[in-house]
């Protein structure tokens, strides 16, 4: 068993490799992968220690093939997974779009770099939009955890694998180049949720019972109309129970900042720093992307006079801030198109320029 | 107080290794700390460089604009990173690579033959270890001893019999006079 590497004490782990032996520890079945910058070092990990436990560990031949494959794994009530890479999730979005229609427990780890098109390796927030809004057809949500530290891509990693078989509903991971690459002293404790029962929708073989169909085709508009009200119950159970962020300052403050991922690092120094300049600043960081906080925003929207989103991107996830205070505050962006978060010092003077 | 270290130099002078070393002792320290790469298209013979970045509270941000200590192991990191010292910061330099030109005047210069050193203790691949000795001694933020114990926590088994040529070069460089006459 895997609980070899479950261990009390730190080890100084780089943040795919922290991702890919939470996965482990969560006890991922199946790993099916197609390498690509700044991931590989997931797949690299799953090949030895998959085959090392006696599990399931294929490289594909394509992203397409890779996603399909967990699709096949899930059905089976297998927890399977894969990880990827912005243009290579691109290629996953038809999966994931049957996947959720599928009603399966999908684990989907990206680590964003930058877009459009190929792009290029350096760290990036630019696949906001793919993760929250989804390149894939038809009325669907992906639940979406975005982690700052790498201890966070341990933690989130576990808590992926439960919600997606919790909800039966595709998870992403959504990290960076930035997290994927640096190295932090992480504690690998054991998978602290309770498994799930899959055993009465999995396709396990209908010795003894009648056979089951996982389809996502209702020829019938009448039912598909049916199962998309029953769908969008299950998200606003989601919604109601596994929202999640972190505050820092916002009890009395002026100018709120929404920021997530690795960029949160910086603005919540950032905010340090204008607290000690007399700013009444406070942090907004959403752990679950979706769902996204607007309740806990709308709330904020009575006491602060503006907010600020940080995010390295053109302006993705200010939009759904916009949404959620609808018009009550302003609500500014700083950004960076792509690469490092802009340094807390930078941030700072953004923010006076902006006050 | 947080502090930042960039280790750089040529790619195959270990730059990447003694960073996880630094920041696996400064874990053993019982410190918060992070270690980031450069990381790109990078080609063979090319300057690598890794930052390290530790503190009592948790680690904010890396790509700082300024550092605190660098260690520049090749001419072309020296000239890269002069300018990121921060006021009253560290640079130190492998001086058998780099030539002793001291053009600030606010900021401290540590001039030290790195490699040569390493060529003398009979193995030249040792220079980066060498050179965290000098980082501990001139930052005084972390120990010998924590050094030690990360060398041997991050050398893998099959490298664990130059454990004792990398202790005796951490030596050479803790020992190494800071302020020759």
């Amino acid at each position: 068993m895997a609980t070899e590497c479950i261990t009390n004490k730190k080890v100084l782990t780089k943040g795919n490799y922290a991702i890919a032996q939470a996965a482990v520890l969560a006890g991922c079945e199946c790993y099916f992968g197609y390498p690509i910058t700044p991931q590989s070092e997931i797949g690299e990990f799953m090949s030895g220690k998959m085959q090392e436990l006696n599990r399931g560990y294929v490289s594909a031949e394509s992203e397409l093939a890779a996603i399909n494959m967990v699709i096949g794994a899930c059905s089976t009530g297998a927890k399977a997974m894969t990880s990827s890479s912005s243009c290579a999730v691109s290629l996953m979005q038809e999966g994931l779009s049957y996947a959720t229609s599928d009603q399966l427990p999908v684990v989907l780890v990206s680590v964003m770099r930058g877009g459009p098109g190929l792009g290029n390796i350096y760290p990036s927030q630019g696949d906001y939009f793919q993760a929250t809004k989804g390149g894939g057809n038809g009325d669907y949500k992906l639940i979406v955890l975005a982690p700052s530290t790498v201890q966070e891509c341990v933690d989130l990693t576990y808590k992926a694998f439960y919600l997606a078989h919790k909800y039966r509903n595709p998870t992403v991971l959504l990290a960076d180049g930035l997290l994927g690459q640096m190295m932090e002293p992480v504690e690998f404790k054991e998978y602290p949720y309770p498994e799930i029962d899959n055993s009465g929708w999995a396709l396990t073989g209908a010795k003894g019972r009648s056979g089951r169909v996982i389809r996502s085709y209702a020829p019938l508009a009448e039912d598909q109309c049916v199962f998309l009200e029953k769908l969008y119950q299950k998200y606003k159970t989601i919604e109601e129970n596994e929202t999640e962020w972190e505050e820092i300052g916002t009890e009395d403050a002026d100018i709120i900042l929404v920021s997530f991922g690795s960029t949160s690092r910086n603005v919540k120094t950032a905010v340090k720093m204008c607290r000690e300049k007399g700013i009444k600043a406070g942090i907004l960081r959403p752990i679950t992307l979706y769902p996204f906080p607007n309740n806990r925003l709308k709330e904020l929207a009575c006491i602060a006079k503006k907010f600020i989103v940080v995010e390295v991107n053109m302006g993705q996830m200010v939009n759904d801030v916009r949404l959620a205070v609808n018009g009550k505050v302003p609500v500014e962006l700083i950004h960076k198109p792509v690469g490092a978060p802009p340094a807390p010092e930078e941030i700072l003077d953004k923010i006076e320029e902006l006050i | 107080m947080e502090k930042n270290f960039i280790i750089a130099g040529f790619g195959g002078q270990g730059v990447l290794l003694a960073g996880e070393v630094l920041a696996t002792a400064f874990m053993l320290a019982g410190k918060h700390v992070t270690w980031y790469p450069s990381y790109g298209a990078e080609m063979r013979g090319g300057t690598v460089n890794c930052e390290v970045v530790a503190g009592d509270e948790e680690v904010s941000a890396v790509n700082k604009l300024e550092t605190d200590f660098i260690v520049a192991l090749n001419q072309a990191s020296f000239d890269k990173f002069l300018k990121k010292i921060k006021k009253g910061g560290t640079m130190i330099a492998n001086s058998t690579l780099v030539k002793e030109l001291k053009t600030r005047t606010d900021m401290n210069y540590i001039f030290a033959p790195i490699t040569k050193l390493a060529e003398e203790l009979g193995n030249i691949k040792m220079a980066n270890i060498l050179a965290l000795g000098i980082v501990a001694k001139a930052s005084k933020m972390i120990s010998l001893e924590h050094l030690i114990d990360a060398l041997d926590r991050v050398l893998p088994p099959h490298r664990k019999n130059l454990l004792p040529l990398n202790i005796k070069a951490l030596k050479i460089g803790y020992e190494y006079d800071l302020l020759p006459a």
